[in-house]
């Protein structure tokens, strides 16, 4: 199941054209309090990064503050201990990049570090939380996650500032996976209602959730009605009829071929609910309900 | 809104990099069915077909980017007669106004009834998408064929 990679790659150029990490906390959203500015501050200080990869191993080499260390490893295991379960059960975005960008902070630690480097930023951080899952995440950098990083070089990219944000916000605040997957959902249900506004016309100027979904809705149906409508219009042209067509307006036509079919009501909506076999169940109902309202 | 198609699977679509395939099986159909001169028992039987042929055109040309809706769409298509609903036991308590409009639209997005929101969502956009496709090719039939 991958309905994530939709919009994660949708919105891959514009990452990838912001390598300034203050452009992207511009473009992150919500989220993003004073723990994204010490990523920034840490960012401008180890040097202009100018890609994610780069920017990583700017940052993890010159082990810019001690907290930035620690939140690296917090990371790490906090993503061993939850990321699995969200990523399992319809991976909300910012929690399946979560996941990659540990690894990628991980794998350039490897890489890009000494070893001893390297070892001392991993004992900073088991001083730091010691929590249980420490090893996992040790084991993560030891068993050469440089390989992974080739293979999730796409997927790593996709978000990587954004996840720096969550996991910064939620220092302070709610902690549990729960409200984090809660958070990530939401923002991925406003961000599709953002691309669904922009294929219904007109529908830009809405405001609020409902006359949004109200206005998606009547677009639908009325698409379901035109096909209804055009392909008795077909076959009323296609019929060898006495009488020409030619040049009628819509009303017109529909009154005549509402007159070849004498024996169904008058409207095209009606007289596709009763004949038809199957649409009906799909517009029946909901042409009630417009109706009604 | 693209998707990659994994080569292992199996592809209704004999050509899947002509632009509009499932849109000229829609004239394909339409012009075997026009061709069909069978005397009509009953008057809307035609449209009918027309009909069934435009959504079966429709779910053939998403059939690459496996969206589910037009998985759904077939298989409505091929079972020919409605089938009965299945019914789902709820708890009746007051729906909100949002819950109430989502049923709606799974309700009108095919196989939308088995979705979660955000899936359901990104479906709806496909479908719109072919959906409005669809009918400005049925316009632009309709417009040739009565000049």
């Amino acid at each position: 199941m991958d309905p994530p990679s939709l919009v994660s790659k949708e919105s891959l150029p514009d990452l990838w054209a912001l390598p300034q990490a203050t452009a992207d906390y511009d473009g992150g959203g919500g989220g993003g309090d004073g723990g994204g500015m010490l990523w920034t501050r840490s960012a401008t200080a180890g040097g202009v990064p100018m890609g994610h990869n780069s920017f990583f191993a700017a940052v993890a080499g010159r082990q810019a503050a001690a907290s930035v260390e620690g939140s690296t490893v917090t990371e790490q295991s906090v993503m061993t201990r939850g990321g699995r379960k969200r990523r399992d059960s319809g991976p909300p975005l910012v929690a399946a990049s979560e996941d990659d960008s540990s690894k990628l902070i991980s794998s350039c630690s490897g890489n890009e570090l000494t070893e001893s480097e390297a070892k001392r930023l991993k004992a900073d951080g088991q001083r730091e939380d010691g929590h249980g899952e420490e090893p996992k995440a040790e084991a993560e950098v030891n068993s050469g996650a440089c390989h992974k990083r080739g293979n999730q070089a796409s997927q790593s990219s996709v978000a990587p500032k954004q996840d720096y944000i969550h996991v910064r916000a939620r220092r302070g605040q709610a902690t549990d996976s729960h409200s984090l997957a809660e958070r990530a959902r939401r923002e991925k249900i406003s961000e599709r209602m953002k691309i669904l506004q922009d294929l219904v016309p007109g529908c830009n100027k809405v405001i609020g959730k409902a006359l949004v979904l109200d206005e998606i809705i009547n677009y639908i149906q009325s698409l379901q009605h035109q096909v209804e409508f055009l392909s008795m219009k077909l076959e009323a042209l296609s019929a060898p009829t006495s009488h020409s067509m030619e040049g009628f307006p819509e009303d017109a036509f529909d009154t005549t071929s509402r007159l070849a079919f004498n024996n169904h009501p008058p409207p095209p909506r009606e007289y596709g609910q009763g004949s038809s076999e199957w649409l009906h169940m799909q517009v029946g109902p909901g042409f009630k309900r417009a109706a009604g309202s | 809104m693209h998707r990659e198609i994994s080569p292992g699977n199996p592809n209704p679509n004999p050509n899947p990099n002509s632009p509009m395939p499932g849109f000229c099986y829609f004239l394909h159909a339409l012009a075997r069915i026009q061709q069909d001169v069978a005397p009509q028992r009953s008057p809307g039987k035609k449209g009918r077909r027309i009909r069934r042929a435009a959504y079966a055109s429709m779910a053939v040309a998403a059939a690459p980017r496996r969206m589910a809706w037009s998985r759904a769409l077939l298989r409505r298509l091929r079972r020919r007669s409605a089938s009965p609903r299945r019914k789902t036991i709820t708890v009746t308590r007051k729906k909100t106004r949002t819950e109430r409009q989502e049923d709606e639209l799974r309700r009108l997005v095919p196989g939308g009834r088995r979705m979660d929101l955000c899936s359901l969502l990104e479906e709806t956009g496909d479908y719109l998408q072919c959906l409005a496709a669809q009918v400005s090719l049925m316009q632009w039939v309709a417009r040739s064929i009565s000049e």
